[in-house]
């Protein structure tokens, strides 16, 4: 299996190279550039032509993205042109708001589907398993960033129950009790809203595995060797039907990407989603690129993941 | 199955990210718009606002005097307090805290708690005795005398010096400065040019006759030296004056703990979301009122809940599009002042020459007729699209010099009104005949006009879509193109490759404290998107910053002509004027938002320690 996952790495460096390649084309083809922004009559049109000019912007695009690649494999992504800051550092500082609240959703989706798909997968075609399922079919239909901002005016405006914005209290000093408290208070509501709405495609997967294997024949040997029905459940039937839940983890954390992009811009998380829809509408291309190819390389490797967590918890799978 | 439906959903949050992208764009523009500074202004979006879409009654229409621009005052101050401020951004600030490379309006508007200019403005943008530092002229008008008040000190207690003023030049006109300050008004001064070039190794229009007294030569003298042309942004040298210049914008003393000499200290900062300040006890006017404020980034999305629930007292600038629903919001006075901005409509009448670095006129262009472009001015109702589309938040506009500019603006200058009647009597006389349903050349071949116009609000496109109906009206073939605001700009010309299918062109443009537009129509602007040029207009505005405009009533002439020019001959016409609100927590005192009020932040005060909250 090692080689496998050596080869499979082996195979995303030209995937990446690619996506590099494309990514950047794509930035170049958008109308503009950072500086269409600073139109402006009190700022001299020489003084934008020589930052053009200083920034490369004026170069033809093979040399620019040269000039970008060999000092992105360098580790060095460029300077943010509205932030004023490398991107690594300003990546950086964003990411680890971002990895807080995908965390935070994670857990909170698995907190939720476990014992959801449990039950309606357990006493399917009650009362109970009508209502959550009911459930699922609402989240399906429920689009992530309606449903957020309805989130945020009910508990965060009417009730006043959670902050409205940012990921911690203003003037909170890094690195005390009081801060982290402070963070994860900010993490509660926008991971929640996104978790209600994630997870109702585990609780589906889950039910439905639960369904078909408790009609598989060694469930029915185990029930007539006299098991207790909790016995049969928790031991026979969740641990095989965890295994496509398990193996689906890699995908989540791709799927997590593109919701925290809606989330962190209602809730004004400030986040790696929010830094790149803001990147996109003033034309920062360093920052755009790097985030794309960020978010490129996660994919790739969330999918690299699954496919070895599968391979790993389902002894009949092996890749070769 | 799985797999089918993993992929069908990662499409759909695909899509999505997309669609919010779209709507991301056209809100930054939109947000982007109510900026009334000077050094950050940037270009207005052409349609952002009020959307009056049923049809309110007179009484639900306003108007800018109905709207006071200092805070009402009611009932007494209380000892301290701290205030709220919400910075209204759908993106994160930038946290270049440092004047010299700053760029963006958020940035400003973290600043200004604890940073000031060295000299303030009077209602005209014209520079004041009233501020850190005061001035002297000499008569010729080349030489600046400043001298910094003794009282005026760093927050760390270091006092402010002449050096530190010298020192902010130092770093603008360094060859390895990579900010946009460098511009043909930092070169007017003595030796920067040399200085830039890296010939010479101090700057020689500038010394330092004492600690406290610096002494500036310029090489011409303009009046626009006395309003927004000085550079008056200082930073400590004592602070700075070791980090490398390309180092500066991303150091801590930028972005964690910048200091200034403002009313109010840094106390922590959270990069992008907030800020939290203390009171500068030994600030230079007096002990500030308020013990501290705390500033927090809102969403423009949810800005009317954080008021309505006090969530923050005041606001930075409101969405203007949000007001008709909540202008009776019970706990909040809005305030309202003119904003240095106009909405207009350019024609293009030539091209950019890249070399010469000037326009050319094309007398054969498709609007080059006068006539034609005074009947299409002539044609449009702006004081109907004021109250059908802002609700009376934009209003008509005569010229091109704007209200916010008092001295300047010709009030009895009535522009030209609408009148669809006059303008079919003047293309018949032109020789625009009709031709069936539209108009023709006067040599009878087609006349089809393009017309661009940026997308952004959501009043945007009825809005443009009105005046191609009005210059049907009139007989006019007019095909209209709404465009992203970045393609709008590349198309029209910020580069110099200005698109030859675009005829006509909606625009904005915020103003800077200057009331010289030659940046905008000048022979050699390159924003001069219109292309127009004529001796005329060449010498009324070398006049206007000529030595002999140093006299006022010299220049209010001289931009009373030309704004008549620009009448006559139409190469743009404004269309709107436009107010900017900010809605304030009744709690709030002492507070204006007018330019040059003489309310200065260390004034600003609290008549309760609890928000007034929404019924």
């Amino acid at each position: 299996m090692w080689k496998t996952i050596v080869r499979r790495i082996f195979v995303m460096i030209p995937q990446i190279f690619f996506l590099s390649l494309l990514v950047f084309l794509l930035a170049k083809a958008m109308p503009g550039d950072a500086l269409t922004g600073s139109i402006d009559p009190n700022i001299d049109p020489a003084a934008i032509e020589a930052q053009r000019e200083r920034l490369g912007l004026n170069n033809p695009w093979f040399i620019q993205y040269w000039d970008w690649i060999k000092n992105a494999v360098t580790g060095d992504l460029g300077q943010s042109f509205r932030f004023k800051m490398p991107v690594t550092q300003l990546i950086g500082e964003r990411m680890m708001n971002t990895v807080w609240l995908s965390v935070a959703t994670l857990i909170l989706t698995y907190v939720i589907a476990v014992p959801l798909g449990i039950i309606s997968g357990r006493y399917n075609d009650t009362w109970s398993d009508r209502l959550i399922t009911g459930y699922t079919y609402l989240g399906f239909a429920a689009p992530l960033f309606i449903f957020a901002l309805l989130m945020l005016w009910v508990f965060g405006f009417q009730l006043g129950w959670f902050p409205t914005e940012g990921s911690v209290a203003p003037g909170s000093a890094a690195g005390t009790f009081a801060y982290a408290m402070s963070k994860i208070y900010h993490l509660l509501l926008p991971s929640l809203s996104m978790a209600l709405i994630t997870t109702v495609s585990t609780v589906q997967y889950l039910r439905s595995e639960i369904i078909d294997t408790k009609q598989k024949d060694f469930v029915l040997t185990a029930r007539a060797k006299g098991a207790s029905e909790s016995r049969i459940y928790n031991r026979h039937i969740l641990r095989n039907s965890l295994l496509p839940i398990a193996a689906f983890f890699g995908y989540e954390i791709t799927g997590l990407i593109g919701g925290t992009v809606f989330i962190e811009n209602i809730f004004s998380y400030p986040g790696m989603g929010q830094l790149f829809i803001s990147s996109i509408s003033i034309r920062d291309f360093s920052v755009v690129t790097s985030l794309v190819l960020l978010f490129g390389i996660a994919s790739i490797v969330g999918a690299l993941l699954s496919d070895m967590i599968l391979s790993a918890v389902d002894p009949r799978i092996r890749i070769k | 199955m799985k797999k089918s439906y993993t992929g069908a959903f990662r499409l759909f949050t695909l899509l999505l990210v997309m669609m919010m992208v779209l709507s991301a764009c056209g809100g930054g523009t939109e947000t982007a718009e109510p900026a009334a500074g000077a050094a950050e202004s940037g270009q207005a979006a052409a349609g952002g606002g009020t959307a009056a879409e049923d049809d309110k009654s007179e009484d639900g229409l306003v108007s800018i005097e109905d709207f006071d621009t200092a805070a009402a005052n009611e009932g007494t101050a209380i000892e301290g307090g701290s205030l709220n401020y919400g910075l209204v951004s759908d993106t994160p600030f930038e946290g270049t805290l440092n004047p010299l490379f700053s760029s963006g309006v958020p940035d400003a508007n973290v600043s200004q708690f604890f940073s000031e200019s060295m000299l303030t403005v009077d209602e005209n943008y014209v520079y004041t005795n009233d501020g850190a530092a005061t001035y002297e002229v000499s008569d010729d008008g080349r030489v600046f005398t400043f001298t910094i008040r003794d009282e005026v000190n760093w927050s760390d207690g270091k006092p402010v010096t002449a050096e530190d003023w010298i020192f902010a030049f130092e770093v603008i006109g360094h060859p390895e400065y990579d900010g946009p300050r460098y511009g043909s008004d930092i070169e007017n001064i003595e030796g920067m040019a040399e200085y830039h070039e890296g010939k010479a190794d101090t700057i020689s229009g500038l010394v330092a006759l004492s600690d406290k007294k610096l002494r500036m030569t310029f090489l011409k003298a303009t009046p626009s030296l006395l309003s927004g042309g000085l550079w008056t942004s200082v930073v400590p040298k004592h602070v700075y004056g070791d980090i490398p210049i390309t180092e500066m914008a991303a150091a801590p003393e930028t972005r964690e703990h910048p200091i200034g000499f403002g009313p109010f200290v840094v106390d922590r900062i959270v990069p992008g979301e907030s800020v939290t300040y203390k009171r500068n006890d030994n600030y230079w006017r007096g002990k500030p009122a308020l013990d501290g404020v705390t500033l927090r980034v809102v969403s423009p999305s949810t800005v009317v809940q954080q008021l309505e629930t006090g969530g923050v007292d005041l606001v930075d600038a409101f969405p203007a599009d949000q007001y008709p629903d909540n202008a009776d919001m019970s706990n909040v006075q809005y305030l309202g002042d003119t904003d240095a901005a106009y909405t207009y409509i350019g024609f293009k009448l030539g091209t950019w020459d890249k070399k010469a670095k000037e326009v050319v006129t094309n007398p054969d262009a498709k609007m080059a007729d006068v006539n034609l472009r005074k009947a299409m001015w002539y044609a449009v109702d702006n004081d109907q699209v004021g109250q059908r589309f802002y609700h009376g938040l934009r209003w008509n506009a005569t010229t091109l010099i704007a209200p916010s500019h008092p001295d300047f603006h010709d009030t009895e200058n009535p522009g030209v009104a609408y009148d669809p009647e006059e303008a079919k009597r003047l293309l018949d006389e032109a020789g625009y005949k009709m031709d069936g349903e539209f108009r023709t050349n006067p040599d009878g071949t087609p006349l089809e006009i393009n017309f661009v116009s940026m997308t952004g609000s959501d009043v945007a496109e009825p809005l443009a879509q009105y005046y191609v109906q009005s210059w049907k009206a009139i007989g006019l073939n007019v095909k209209l193109e709404m465009l992203e605001f970045n393609t709008f700009y590349d198309r029209v010309g910020q580069n110099g490759d200005d698109d030859p299918s675009v005829d006509v062109f909606q625009g904005a443009w915020s103003l800077g404290y200057d009331v010289d537009p030659t940046a905008l129509y000048g022979r050699d602007a390159l924003f001069n998107f219109s292309r127009w040029s004529n001796e005329e207009n060449d010498r009324l505005l070398k006049e206007g910053v000529s030595e002999a405009s140093m006299d006022v009533a010299h220049r209010q002439q001289v931009y009373k002509d030309w704004q008549q020019l620009m009448v006559d001959e139409v190469p743009v016409f404004p269309t709107l004027y436009r107010a900017s609100l900010v809605p304030v927590n009744k709690r709030v005192m002492n507070y204006d938002i007018a330019t040059g009020s003489g309310v200065y932040l260390y004034q600003l005060a609290l008549n309760s320690d609890k928000p007034v909250v929404a019924e």
